[in-house]
Order: structure tokens, then C-alpha cells, then sequence
């Protein structure tokens, strides 16, 4: 009797510590995704580029949010200021020029194509607003223009 | 997206732990057949004793949450071995737990109250001589190391306490070095530094204990390698360390009986390879889930309750129970780091490293020896193997790291409302 309520057992116990370590790291992960979401806004006054899909879903390295501080390009290959190895980003992909203090954002006749809130993108500049939502590839990025940082929370909480 | 979203139903990891604890325990009260119902008294008096802990821990925000649930987890694995092994040494180890958490909180708040830890640099230097010294006069020889105290029925380990005093000094000579700088040569102060660490490694040398300082010299080196900006320092550790270890491989004939072990134990499987071949063998039968908690014979492995727990474990819970222990000990020393790299004083952050390495190497070196992976030195693992030295100064020096990291929170708290 012993032996089989022990048999039975023993897959039950590894599965409720593999649950609690589950756990554990849950919390920690959430843990550091308030803080980080905490510290962030309040340091930058500069244009970015935030990043709103989750991140674990890419098998490649993608940052939570991009600085925009000069003309930008974005594209797979490694000449680009913003590289991301996404196989649906094409080698050059978009570009966002500088004028003033706002940026412009174009298509540079990427394959799959850059959507701005839903709307395909030509190859001629568009402008961008604070909290337009940028498609490219596989990414979804959310422009925030620095100047009105309530916009970034807001969208940080929208989040799928 | 689908996963995440069912881990927002999950109960919390502390539920899981008593869950564990609930069936571990009541798995062992139907072993025998006239049924004792001391398994089930020791469980529940573990799950009290981690409960209300945790509580106390999250209620008072007394700091990071996490730490002390996962050493909980691994103790309670422990635990569980222990008894399954020998009722009586079960029973001893929930008392022990007893005394640990007392210690938890002794080291908790001691470590608090008093401010002047930061300048007793050579108190600890002179206790750690102080502390052989004893142990040499009135020491007793157990499992062939010389460093043991018996007083009144009970044996202490002293090496277990200057492990504590030895990382207390590493971050005590961190936080004070500047000070030593303005009125010695750098030189000199670096140099003598080094031959008082290698003095106090030494000295547990001279006690023939070899696990305990090869842990102190991993965890010294490490700390060196993060605060010493010079190349040429760790050159002449590494150059010293290498040197140490060939004299002790070439003149120590116990080293070498292991060395030996170490490379072939087949070779003589009866002397000599007889304890790594037994871990090797109860690994091998346990396969990915184990037999079983009470179905296996880890028993048959030599000094199983201390040094080679890690087998007896991967024997009855499996690949995978070793490996969750592996991952348990991966995410405390994770959230040691994190504790360490929050620190703004050189002292905490020295000490809370120094705590954490402490742990990730102990467990490194003992778990690599059992595994053959490295040489194997009989220390003990953390909070699982049985032993009430080890689990007392572990358990101390786990409540500095979390008054450490409670001291953090506070602060941060402070600067939050401060900038509101």
C-alpha cells in the first residue's frame, strides 16, 4: 500500500515544487516589472520609441524602449541606429527624420511593409504624434514624444 | 500568454510549500504499520514554525519575501530525507529549525541595533585566532577534522562560525581600506590584507578541514575579482591558490586518497572509491522521478545525512527533485545578487555578497563533489543537510542578508514619499 501511495506521490511532489519555484519566479519577474516601469518615465524628457508587445514572446534581443535623439533607421542588418534580428523586419525597414522637434517616420520600401496606428505607410514622411502606435515586422512600438509622459503610463497599463 | 494567464490563478508559492509538507509528511506517517504519529507532529510543527516566519516576515515588512520561502522549500526537502532516513534525526533537525529561526532573527535584529560593524575589523581578525585557538585546546577530533567543541553534551562545529567572521572581515577590510590607504602605502595595506586572509583560511587548514576553506577561497577570490581593480592581484591569488593546491595534491596523502577517488573510483571501489561509487550508484537508480520517498536505499550511502543528502534526493525524488534543488539555490543567491547590487554602503554590499557566495559555493563544491564533477570535500549543503552548526550560522547569517535587504526597502520607501 505504501509503496504505490508513494509512487503516485512522488510525481505529485515534483510537480508542486516545480509550481512553487513557477512561482517564486513569477513574483520576481513582476517584482522587477514595477520597478522598472516605476523609475523609467521620470528620467527621460527625450523623444522614445517604447516597445508594447511582450518581449518573451521574440527569440531575439529587443529593447523595452529606444531613445531618439538624431535621424533614426530601423532594419534587420546591422548598419541601422535601432537593429532588431526580426525575420519580418527587412535589412533597412523605416527611417524617422528630425525636423525641429518632432520626427518624421517612412517606409523605405521595407518588404512587409511599416503600419502607423493601423494605416500602411508610404515611402513619404509622415508625422508623428505623441502615442501613435507604429507596426513593424513583428513589433508594435508606441511613439512617445517626451513632452507629456502621462501618455507612457497609460499605454504601459493598456498592455495585453 | 495562455500560461501566464493560468499563473494568475495559481495559489501562492507558499501554499505550494505547505502542500509539500502536508504529503511529504503524512506519506511518512503510513511507512510503518503501528502507526506513530511523531511525523505528523514534526510536520505540522514545520509548517507552524514557516508559516508564521513568513508572516511575521511579510506583515512587519521585514524585507525581501522571497529568500526565506525558497530556504524554507529547500529545508523542508531536507527535512523530509532527514526523516525518511532516521525518524530520530528527523525529529532533531525540526528542533534544530527551532534554534535556526531563533538565530534568523537573532542575526536580524543584532545586525540591526548595533552600527559599529563596519569598524570591527581587527575583532574579527582576533576572534577568528581566538576561536582556533580554543578549538585547538580543548577541540575534539570527529570525522577527522580537529574542529569541533563539545561543551555540556553538545558539539559545536567552529569552522561554521569562522566561515561568518571570515566574511565579516572580507567587508569590514572593504568599507575601511580607504581610511587604511591615507595612512599606509597602498601596497602594504593590500599586501597585509591578503596574508590575514590566507592566515585565516590557514588556520582551518591546520584543523585538517579542507571544504571550508576551499569555500572561503572561492568566496575571497570572487570578492577580490569585483573590488580589486588591478589584474596583478588576482594574478597572485590565482598563482597562490594554484600553487596551494598542487603542494596540498602532491604532499597531503589524505588529498591525494581523494584526488585518486576522484579521477577513477572504480578503480577501488571497496576503500578508496567506496563513497563517491554509492552516490554514483543511488543517482543512477533514481532516474528522472526518483523511486519514491521511502522506496529506494540511500542508506547505503556513507555520511548520507550530511555530505551526501544531494544523492539520497536525487535517489528518491529524481533528476528532477535534484535539479529543482539546483534551481531553489539558483533564485537565493539571484535575489542575493540583487540584495547586493541595491546596496549603497561598501559594508552591506560586501557582507550581503559575501552571504550569498557563501551559499552558491557551499553548494557548488559540495553538490559538483557528490555529482563528480569536483573533488569532493565533505561540507555540508545549506539548509538541507543535517547538522546544527551549519543550519544555525546559516540561518544567522540568511537574517543579516534579509535585515540587509529590509534596511533597502525602508529607504526606498522614504525617498518615494519624499518625492511625492
Amino acid at each position: 500500500m505504501f509503496e504505490i501511495i508513494s509512487s503516485l506521490l512522488k510525481y505529485v511532489f515534483i510537480t508542486i515544487i516545480y509550481i512553487f519555484i513557477f512561482g517564486i519566479m513569477r513574483l520576481i519577474y513582476l517584482d522587477i516589472r514595477s520597478m522598472s516601469a516605476k523609475n523609467f518615465p521620470k528620467a527621460v524628457s527625450l523623444p522614445y520609441l517604447k516597445l508594447v508587445s511582450l518581449k518573451d514572446h521574440f527569440n531575439f534581443k529587443v529593447e523595452e524602449s529606444y531613445l531618439l535623439t538624431e535621424d533614426t533607421t530601423i532594419g534587420r542588418s546591422r548598419g541601422n541606429s535601432i537593429h532588431i534580428e526580426d525575420p519580418f523586419l527587412s535589412g533597412r525597414h523605416a527611417i524617422l527624420t528630425k525636423k525641429g522637434g518632432s520626427f518624421y517616420i517612412q517606409d523605405v520600401g521595407s518588404t512587409n511593409g511599416t503600419e502607423l496606428n493601423g494605416t500602411r505607410l508610404g515611402t513619404e514622411p509622415v508625422l508623428l504624434k505623441d502615442g501613435d502606435r507604429i507596426h513593424a515586422g513583428q513589433l508594435d512600438f508606441l511613439y512617445v514624444s517626451g513632452e507629456r509622459q502621462g501618455e507612457g503610463n497609460a499605454a504601459d497599463e493598456k498592455r495585453p | 500568454m495562455q500560461l501566464m494567464r493560468s499563473a494568475h490563478k495559481l495559489p501562492h508559492p507558499v501554499y505550494m510549500l505547505v502542500l509539500v509538507d502536508i504529503f511529504a509528511f503524512s506519506l511518512l506517517f503510513f511507512r510503518e504499520t503501528p502507526y506513530d504519529i511523531s511525523p505528523l507532529i514534526v510536520g505540522l510543527s514545520l509548517i507552524a514554525s514557516i508559516l508564521m516566519v513568513y508572516f511575521l516576515i511579510r506583515g512587519f515588512k521585514l524585507g525581501d519575501e522571497y529568500i526565506f520561502l525558497i530556504v524554507s522549500m529547500l529545508f523542508s526537502i531536507g527535512a523530509v530525507m532527514l526523516y525518511r532516513l532516521d525518524s530520530e534525526l528527523g525529529i532533531k533537525q525540526a528542533k534544530w529549525l527551532g534554534i535556526g529561526l531563533v538565530a534568523f532573527f537573532a542575526g536580524y535584529f543584532i545586525f540591526g541595533w548595533f552600527k559599529v560593524w563596519d569598524r570591527l575589523l581587527f575583532f574579527y581578525m582576533a576572534a577568528s585566532m581566538g576561536l582556533f585557538a580554543v578549538t585547538m585546546g580543548f577541540g575534539r577530533e570527529i570525522k577527522g577534522s580537529n574542529n569541533w567543541i563539545v561543551f555540556q553534551g553538545f558539539s559545536i562545529q567552529t569552522s561554521e562560525i569562522a566561515k561568518i567572521l571570515f566574511l565579516f572581515f572580507l567587508a569590514s577590510y572593504y568599507s575601511q581600506r580607504e581610511k587604511l590607504f591615507a595612512r599606509f602605502s597602498k601596497v602594504r595595506v593590500t599586501a597585509a590584507f591578503m596574508l590575514v586572509a590566507y592566515l585565516l583560511m590557514g588556520l582551518l587548514v591546520l584543523q585538517k578541514e579542507w571544504g571550508t576553506p576551499l569555500v572561503l577561497f572561492l568566496v575571497y577570490f570572487a570578492v577580490i575579482y569585483i573590488f580589486e581593480k588591478d589584474v596583478r592581484i588576482l594574478l597572485v591569488n590565482a598563482l597562490a591558490a594554484v600553487t596551494a593546491g598542487t603542494a596540498g595534491v602532491l604532499f597531503v596523502h589524505h588529498i591525494r586518497v581523494r584526488v585518486d577517488a576522484w579521477i577513477n573510483p572504480w578503480a577501488d571501489i571497496a576503500q578508496k572509491g567506496y563513497q563517491i561509487a554509492q552516490s554514483l550508484f543511488a543517482i543512477g537508480a533514481g532516474g528522472f522521478f526518483g523511486t519514491g520517498i521511502g522506496l529506494g536505499r540511500p542508506e547505503l550511502i556513507p555520511e548520507v545525512r550530511t555530505d551526501f543528502i544531494f544523492s539520497a534526493i536525487c535517489e528518491e525524488m529524481g533528476i528532477f527533485g535534484g535539479v529543482a534543488v539546483i534551481l531553489l539555490f539558483l533564485l537565493l543567491v539571484y535575489r542575493g545578487f540583487k540584495i547586493a547590487l541595491r546596496c549603497g554602503e561598501v559594508f552591506e554590499k560586501t557582507l550581503a555578497l559575501g552571504i550569498t557566495l557563501m551559499f552558491a559555493f557551499q553548494t557548488f563544491v559540495i553538490i559538483g563533489g557528490v555529482i563528480k564533477l569536483l573533488l569532493l570535500t565533505g561540507i555540508t549543503l545549506p539548509f538541507i543537510s543535517y547538522g546544527g552548526s551549519s543550519l544555525v550560522t546559516n540561518f544567522a547569517a540568511l537574517g543579516v542578508l534579509q535585515r540587509i535587504s529590509a534596511k533597502q526597502a525602508t529607504a526606498e520607501r522614504s525617498t518615494a514619499y519624499e518625492d511625492r
